[in-house]
């Protein structure tokens, strides 16, 4: 293992890297395409790239899964050259692929090794294990699956583990002996990464022991069965497995309520927040969609608030559909209220104050109000401003 | 003859599992039955490949108590031995605030949030975060900032990337780094620029001449060796060979010191750590990334900016967010994704709770501190290599005194210090250090000797620093004298920050998050009682900037 990478996209690159210091001990500095899937999180490519890999883009199927066929057409036609495979398992779509032994041999047969990315790991952990899918390198994104806090986004983690032929490569540290043998540079300014966050990570393995995150890694996967299969009667969920089942996060597609009803994923995550929800994952993998990933540590009556307000929200969707709210003036398109406009006597809109901010009746009793109303981007695009704004812009006119 | 007892395995006290995982044995029974499976394993079975399912249990121990895990961690940690640190290398220690500790990094308000992808509800990180950019515009002098990267040296490599696409070709193919930069930065920088083929010359920029395949300069402020070097010639040699300039910089001398904006850095790079983050054995702390204005579409990492709601009021958000690799892929120059966000708002928070005559009476005085070991070191027959220095200082010994000797008298007194050379060592003071800890020092290095006292330094010591700045190079002074307008305002003279971050705030966690603020991060001469020396922005009257609620608690809900 390397501690040395501070997120996951910084393990990606420090994986390529080992990966390509690998084949130049080997003689083969011509190896040097990376082939990625379709599907692949946009740091995959833009990793590669650092890496000074040449990216060569798979094609994914209809279900969402790796095209073994086009795979193997790819490797086979670049089998001179071929450095490695970026490989998300469970897939980006949320779907343990039964394919995959089969695309590690594929690449290895060509000579390339196996980048695994471990943003998915949560679905994995001590159920099956990356080194005997046949990754040879793998990072884990603690603060994915082993506890890290995520700070408003950082600090985080991605170490690396490697197989046996790539530890002699690990990255070095010009001020502190660390890495392997033939250590490639180093990829981080400190030896050991984030060190002080380890114990985070070590307390968390150390209390759930063996059997605990095992539970938690099935509990993740009931989670995200279980939410899916209450929003599949509302919303389509894409991408499931052999027997219908998905991993550990489920993605529920809102795309066809914009003929409908004029109402985008966008509407929708805003109208959560006066349900007293943060939205999940919006437009990854799939644009316009949202993937919701539970997790284990949510009690099923909070699974349940959740769906419930997905499902409430399809249902004010449904009489726009039926032409009972307006397709323009409804409280999708205005989401979120903030308590002044809920307060405010100039309050206009067709419907009522209440259904705009307390549409249910656990918004009655744990009430989180927006602090600003929908925030335009292009507009702060267009007059850009990265830096305090002066008193008198606050000034209620 | 012996006899072994067989225990079941004793739960503890306090199983953390039933904690961590939130359905219960009831709920997990409810939900399989929705499902269709009459347990667990069936569910697992028809979810994940026969063929990859590991079939025997994980050799892990199974699950201590907290107060059992603890109890190891603690048997571990007293195996350390805790030296007092003057390694330098960018790293400093620094005093947490504690109303800081206790209201930002360990309040789960602050520290489980999810990144502010939904603004509406996240308005009191953006404004944290819009400090921080602040905080970085005007320490630097340059117009634009980014809401932090995961360290000095990786943000480093993302400058010369900017660099690179800015002034690179396939001829101009040449990131020129002064030897005197972080041994670590030089290490990442080489070896990302060695993976896009780019190649990377050390040397002494001072006096190197640039060639028309020089695409960028990057220069430590002050030097890894503590020298605090008048750039604005090597800069303008190398804009005029074509190329960029990046200053990699410490946070805190720029509280003092001329910022490289001024000088004619293009992008200023550095760590925030020191501003109320421990150190950590090396991490985590935010390191900033700045640039001017023409290069906005080329910043790595997450930028917030201003905007407005569907009110026509100021509302906060990630802006420009088209840059991000999601959309470029293999175009990408830079892969950032996860910044440090929580060590980010703890550094705007330090700014913000110091404020500018805080921030500037802390960089007096560690700069004080250095003068007056500097002083008792000259006593003592060694000598200082640089005149003009902030914190850090490169010590030549004087006599027959050795590196290695001094370096193993100093371990025996519980101090690391930093080998420089056969006979020369460094030694980098941070807010921490006593005015005992410097007679400390000074007794290692007097090896022996009767040591001078510290008492007897400060008498005429009228801040060398200073004096350096004003005397030493009067044009660099003169330059750092003009006044230029600053950003807005990061100030809790009215103490603010401790009355709503101390506050019962049971309705709305985001009450920690508002603070009002004043004047600038840059304190005005006269005010500060800083010499003519020191900067005097131009303080603007009357900015008085809340930090509105914000941190929602419907965030840490369901949250992908």
């Amino acid at each position: 293992m390397s501690l040395q990478p501070n997120a996951g996209s910084q393990g990606e690159y420090a994986g390529l890297l080992t990966i390509s210091a690998y084949h130049q001990a080997r003689g083969e500095s011509n190896r040097i395409v990376c082939l990625i899937p379709q599907s692949a999180h946009g740091t995959n490519p833009a990793s590669a790239a650092m890496a000074g890999m040449q990216v060569v883009v798979t094609k994914t199927d209809a279900k969402g899964n790796i095209d073994v066929a086009d795979l193997r057409a790819k490797a086979e036609q670049h089998k001179d050259r071929l450095a490695a495979l970026m490989v998300t398992y469970p897939s980006t779509h949320g779907v343990f692929e039964e394919s995959i032994r089969e695309i590690c041999d594929i690449v290895h047969e060509h000579g390339g090794q196996v980048y695994m990315d471990g943003a998915n790991m949560n679905a994995m952990v001590g159920l099956c294990r990356p080194g005997d899918i046949g990754a040879d390198v793998c990072h884990l994104n603690l603060h994915k699956t082993f506890c890290i806090p995520h700070g408003g986004g950082g600090p985080g983690m991605g170490p690396i583990g490697v197989a046996k032929q790539l530890a002699p490569f690990l990255p070095g540290n010009p001020v502190v002996r660390t890495g392997g043998s033939q250590a490639t540079g180093a990829v981080s300014a400190a030896p050991w990464g984030s060190a002080s966050i380890l114990p985070i990570s070590m307390m968390y393995i150390d209390m759930m022991g063996g059997e605990g995150l095992t539970y938690a890694t099935k509990i993740a996967i009931l989670s995200a069965n279980y939410v899916a299969a209450r929003l599949e009667e509302h919303y389509p969920v894409l991408y499931k497995g052999a027997n219908g089942r998905i991993a550990h996060e489920c993605i529920v597609d809102p795309r066809a309520l914009k003929a409908s009803a004029g109402i985008e994923v966008e509407d929708i995550t805003k109208r959560l927040m006066d349900y007293g929800f943060h939205a999940p994952t919006v437009s990854f993998p799939v644009a316009g969609t949202l993937m919701i990933e539970p997790t284990e540590s949510e009690p099923k009556a909070e699974l349940d608030r959740f769906c419930d307000a997905l499902i409430a929200i399809r249902e004010e969707v449904r009489a726009i559909e039926k032409g009972t709210m307006d397709r323009e003036d409804n409280p999708l398109k205005h989401a979120p209220h903030t308590m002044h406009a809920v307060v405010s006597d100039a309050w206009a809109h067709a419907y009522s104050r209440e259904l705009a901010a307390f549409p249910t009746e656990d918004t009655r009793q744990r009430k989180f109000w927006p602090s600003v109303g929908r925030v335009e981007s292009a507009y702060g695009d267009r007059h850009l401003v990265c830096s305090c704004l002066p008193t008198d812009a606050y000034v209620e006119q | 003859m012996t006899t072994t007892v067989r225990t079941a395995p004793l739960a503890g006290a306090d199983p953390f599992v039933p904690r961590h995982v939130g359905p219960n044995e009831t709920e997990v029974a409810e939900m399989l039955e929705r499902l269709g499976y009459r347990s667990l394993d069936d569910l697992i079975d028809a979810t994940i490949p026969a063929a990859i399912r590991l079939r025997r249990p994980l050799a892990i121990h199974s699950g201590r108590s907290e107060h059992e895990a603890l109890e190891t961690l603690r048997g571990i940690a007293r195996k350390n031995r805790i030296f007092r640190s003057y390694l330098g290398y960018g790293y400093h220690d620094t005093l947490t605030p504690p109303v800081i500790q206790r209201n930002v990094l360990e309040s789960p308000g602050w520290y489980t949030a999810y990144t502010p992808y939904q603004a509406e509800i996240a308005q009191g990180r953006l404004e944290a975060l819009l400090n921080f950019q602040t905080m970085v515009m005007d320490l630097t002098g340059l117009e634009i900032a980014n809401a932090s990267l995961l360290d000095e040296s990786t943000a480093a490599a993302e400058a010369m990337f900017l660099a690179y696409q800015v002034k690179g070709s396939d001829s101009r193919n040449v990131f020129f780094v002064d030897a005197r930069c972080h041994p670590q930065t030089i290490d990442v920088v080489k070896t990302r620029a060695h993976a896009r083929g780019i190649d990377v010359t050390t040397g002494d920029a001072t006096s190197a001449t640039f060639g028309d395949t020089t695409f960028g300069v990057l220069l430590q402020y002050p030097t890894t060796d503590g020298a605090v070097v008048d750039y604005r010639d090597v800069s303008t040699s190398a804009h005029d060979a074509g190329a960029l300039v990046v200053a990699a910089a410490d946070l805190m001398s720029l509280v003092l010191i001329a910022p490289p904006g001024e000088w004619g850095a293009d992008v200023c790079v550095g760590n925030t750590q020191r501003f109320g983050v421990p150190l950590g054995y090396g991490g985590p702390h935010a390191a900033f990334f700045a640039t001017k204005d023409e290069f906005k579409r080329m910043l790595p990492g997450r930028i917030i900016g201003v905007s407005r709601d569907s009110h026509g009021r100021p509302a906060l958000r990630m802006a420009l967010q088209t840059r991000e690799q999601h959309i470029r892929r293999e175009k990408a120059t830079s892969n950032v994704c996860t910044a440090q966000v929580l060590l980010a708002v703890i550094a705007s928070m330090y700014a913000v709770w110091h404020g500018p005559v805080g921030l500037t009476t802390i960089a007096r005085r560690i700069h004080r501190r250095a003068a007056t070991l500097a002083a008792g070191l000259e006593q003592l027959g060694h000598g200082i290599s640089s005149d003009v220095y902030f914190d850090t200082l490169c010590v030549e010994l004087g006599g027959t005194l050795t590196a290695n000797l001094v370096i193993g008298a100093a371990a025996k007194a519980g101090i690391n210090l930093r080998h420089a050379g056969e006979r020369s060592v460094i030694v980098a003071l941070d807010e921490t250090v006593t005015d005992d800890d410097v007679q400390a020092l000074l007794s290692v290095f007097a090896a022996g000797q009767p040591a001078p006292e510290t008492t007897g330094l400060t008498d005429d010591l009228d801040d060398r620093f200073d004096a350096s700045l004003r005397d030493g190079d009067a044009a660099l002074s003169a330059h750092a004298r003009v006044a230029r307008p600053v950003a807005d305002a990061l100030d809790d003279s009215a103490g603010k920050l401790h009355d709503e971050a101390e506050r019962d705030r049971r309705d709305d966690p985001g009450d920690v998050a508002r603070v009002r603020t004043n004047s600038s991060v840059r304190a005005g001469g006269a005010d500060a009682g800083i010499s003519g020396a020191v900067r005097q922005p131009r303080v603007r009257a009357g900015r008085n900037y809340g930090l509105r609620r914000g941190v929602a608690a419907a965030e840490r809900r369901v949250a992908g």
